[in-house]
């Protein structure tokens, strides 16, 4: 294990022991070194006094050549231990005595130095001494000692130096034990509370601060540090919970969302319901009345006959007023039979060819009772080589009749004027029809709500004026019906103008179009393909589908472009735009379900209505793929006309809502209307 | 010689009205209260000329006219439906179940004798 990763206990105790062994074994060398090199000294002082003893007494033995008795002066060294060896030289350096301490070899001889006093050689203390007689020097003496007293001293030191290491470091451990806890206690018990902390994530625990050093310190700044936390997980946990509490709400909201959007759906499909009993109903109660009407007219034209015969005038007008009532009666039923018929999806169109200045003068020819009445102008204003137009005669006729019988309705001694001509706009020729009178005028308020069903501008002016207020409104739905449109300018009390614009060419017949016109256009396109938005297009690879379809539609006054296959009807989806789709399942390449699929995966096509007509009975797959209706041949048409009505009475609605410039319908997306038709579309 | 027109209309007022009017242009009438009875009148009588109603107890105008027109005694008489309902599928179904002409009620009956006498001036050569 590195020392370094130690426990901080042990580096705190090793730290202790450490330090005080240094000292402690300095201190003693210290000691141990003064101490035997003073000995030593004396050692040597003693060594050399001995040596000036032994010269002096061996002085004279010299002088007189005596070895002998030089030789038994060196002997009495024999009582010193530590000398091991005696040499007395002579002046010219031979050996003149020698002694050596017990049965030890005789030591090597040492060569003589030229300088006196004591010196260590190895493990011995040497001495040379000069041996004088009264100042006359004689030899030199050599002693040699083996130190055994100080070798002995400094064994003894050692043992004594090593006990008290090992007794000091004892202590020092014991006494370093007890005191690291001061710096580690806290530490470790610093320590013990962050693990605590972090694996059981209770942050209320708190460190106990011991001591008011920097430990303490760290102490306090952790559980600082800790209350902070604790708060943020408390701040956390409250939010925690709030937002809980909130998506609890908010799915609650949610369902009870849900719960409502069905409600609302159900009282939708109610109401739908409830619109469509009431306009049965109408249609039943314009029925019922209409037979007791046919004899109060019937009977009252025969009295009147008969009476004329007779002579009777004052009868003859009273009887004429009868049928008046009765007519206006019979108006009234039919204008509301007419509402509910459109409402119902169940109006068509019955296309002819007519001239239309013929056309404009008989009505107007009809129109003079209401003019006289209140002594109102008329001209007719027809553009040169007006021609004919294609289109349902009865209902231009009644447009035309609508508007006018209103300008005479609303204008007293004024001047009423019909301006039609021919124009070109998008490619197509359009007749343009301009009724101008200078009555009271409408206001923009009114002007709001003037093409809806029973809203006459005024609730006084009903009664001053009379009428169903609901000649605009059908109006406005028959423009419709045959893809024109309808607007107005006003200027309260100086006069309206209703500018009725018409397709001169109404629906035309698919089959009679198609070929001479564009034959290279699209190959199984039954008809000329127009950006029309009441145009229908019918996806089967069955021709005799696609043809029989295709008069029954266009019977019904609708443009019909027909497509042999999946990819083909894709293409002309896209190509005109179309109000309705029909399509069949089973088909070549691409079936009628991938063609579906592209046509909801297309955001400039989901929109469009698509009604399944298949002989696959598979309603849920057709819904689940997001097909508004499902028809399972053969066909049922009067279904599918009310269908289709339906979904072109959804996009006039549609329209109705920015109606204020019903100009502007053209313009709008056909995104935005869609959005509202597909829902009403998916509830027939 | 009078011409002579069948009337069937389950309708007593419009009935008596339409048939003392047309009298009164100086038409031979005769008149059924319901279909199965203008059917026998009809093969009886043999009329120049039936104004049909559609609603009728018993058996309804469409499947009288039906009738009418699939036998080869009858097919030759014009019949001019009568219908309360001016829808445009009444119009397709009455060309469809074979009758000559058609008219809403109530009557115009300035058009209406207008019509009779153009299917009359028709027939009458053939």
């Amino acid at each position: 294990m590195n020392l370094k990763d130690i426990s901080i206990k042990r580096k705190l105790m090793l730290i202790t022991m450490l330090t005080s062994g240094v000292a402690v074994v300095l201190s003693s060398a210290g000691f141990l070194i003064y101490d035997l090199t003073s000995f030593r000294q004396s050692l040597s002082q003693d060594l050399t006094t001995q040596a000036e003893i032994i010269g002096y007494n061996s002085a004279a033995a010299m002088a007189f050549k005596d070895e002998s008795s030089a030789t038994v002066t060196l002997a009495a060294l024999q009582a010193k231990q530590d000398i091991v060896s005696a040499v007395l030289y002579t002046r010219d350096g031979k050996v003149f005595a020698r002694y050596f301490h017990g049965n030890t070899p005789p030591p090597p001889l040492p060569v003589l130095p030229r300088e006196r006093g004591y010196r260590i050689e190895g493990s011995h203390l040497e001495v040379f001494q000069d041996v004088s007689l009264n100042g006359e020097p004689l030899g030199i003496l050599f002693l040699q000692s083996d130190m055994r007293q100080w070798n002995s001293r400094a064994k003894r030191y050692g043992i004594i130096f090593l006990s008290f290491v090992l007794i000091s470091g004892f202590f020092a451990l014991l006494v370093s034990s007890k005191l690291q806890q001061l710096i580690s206690g806290p530490i470790l018990h610093l320590e013990d509370t962050m693990r605590m902390v972090s694996a059981t994530k209770s942050y209320e625990v708190r460190a106990t601060k011991f001591y008011g050093d920097e430990i303490g310190r760290l102490i306090d700044g952790f559980n600082t540090m800790l209350s902070e936390i604790q708060q943020r997980d408390a701040a956390v946990h409250d939010a925690n919970d709030e937002l809980q509490i909130r998506t609890l709400e908010l799915e609650g909201e949610i369902v009870r969302r849900s719960e409502m959007q069905e409600e609302l759906l159900n009282a939708k499909h109610a109401a739908e319901d409830a619109n469509r009993a009431k306009s049965a109903f109408l249609a039943n109660m314009s029925h019922e009345l209409r037979t007791p009407l046919n004899a109060i007219i019937g009977y009252s034209e025969m009295l009147e006959e008969e009476t004329q015969e007779l002579g009777k005038v004052e009868n003859v007008k009273d009887l004429q007023k009868i049928q008046g009532a009765g007519k206006h009666l019979l108006a009234l039923i039919n204008d509301v039979l007419d509402l509910s018929k459109i409402e119902a999806g169940r109006m068509g169109l019955h296309l002819e060819n007519f001239d239309i200045s013929q056309m404009i003068e008989e009505m107007v020819a009809t129109l003079h009772p209401a003019l006289s009445k209140n002594s109102n102008t008329i001209q007719v204003r027809l553009a040169n080589e007006l021609g004919a137009m294609r289109a349902d005669i009865t209902k231009v006729r009644q447009i035309l009749y609508n508007l006018l019988s209103n300008a005479c309705k609303f204008t007293d001694h004024g001047a009423i004027s019909v301006d039609v001509d021919r124009s070109t706009e998008d490619n197509q020729d359009w007749i343009r029809f301009r009724v101008t009178d200078t009555g009271i005028g409408i206001s923009a308020k009114q002007k709001r709500n003037l093409f809806q069903e029973f809203t006459q501008a005024d609730v006084s002016i009903a009664r001053k004026y009379g009428g169903t207020g609901l000649g605009l409104a059908i109006s406005y739905r028959y423009v419709r019906l045959m893809k024109g449109r309808i607007s107005v300018e006003s200027v309260p009390d100086q006069g309206s103008v209703f500018t009725v614009h018409l397709p001169a060419k109404g629906t035309t017949e698919p089959i009679e179009a198609a070929q001479p016109e564009k034959p290279n256009d699209v190959p199984a396109a039954s008809a000329e393909v127009k950006p029309n938005q009441d145009t229908v297009l019918v996806i089967d690879d069955d021709s005799v589908v696609r043809d029989l379809m295709s008069r029954f539609l266009t019977r019904l006054g609708f443009h019909v472009v027909a497509a042999a296959s999946g990819e083909e009807g894709l293409r002309l989806a896209k190509q005109v735009n179309p109000l309705v789709i029909t399509l069949d399942v089973i088909m070549p390449n691409c079936d009628g379900w991938a063609v579906l699929n592209q046509l909801k995966a297309d955001p400039g096509l989901a929109a469009i209505p698509v009604i399944m007509v298949t002989v696959v009975d598979n309603e849920s797959m057709g819904f689940e793929l997001g097909a508004s209706n499902y028809m399972i041949k053969p066909v049922d048409r009067d279904r599918l006309a009310v269908l289709i009505e339906k979904h072109r009475v959804a996009r006039s609605f549609a329209v109705t809502d920015t109606k204020a410039t019903p100009d502007s319908h053209r313009d709008a997306s056909p995104k935005t209307k869609s959005g509202a038709w597909k829902e009403t579309a998916r509830i027939i | 010689m009078k011409l002579k027109i069948l009337l069937v209309e389950d309708n007593e007022l419009n009935r008596d009205m339409l048939s003392r009017r047309l009298q009164r242009k100086g038409y031979c009438v005769i008149a059924a209260h319901d279909g199965e009875q203008g059917h026998l009148l009809a093969k009886s009588e043999s009329p120049d000329l039936i104004l049909m109603d559609i609603s009728l107890p018993a058996m309804d105008g469409w499947e009288v006219t039906r009738l009418l027109k699939a036998n080869e005694a009858t097919r030759h008489i014009p019949i001019i439906v009568l219908t309360a309902h001016a829808l445009v599928s009444d119009r397709t179904k009455a060309y469809e179940a074979g009758c000559d002409d058609f008219d809403t009620k109530p009557v115009d009956f300035g058009r209406l004798t207008e019509k009779i006498e153009n299917l009359l001036v028709v027939r009458k050569p053939s």
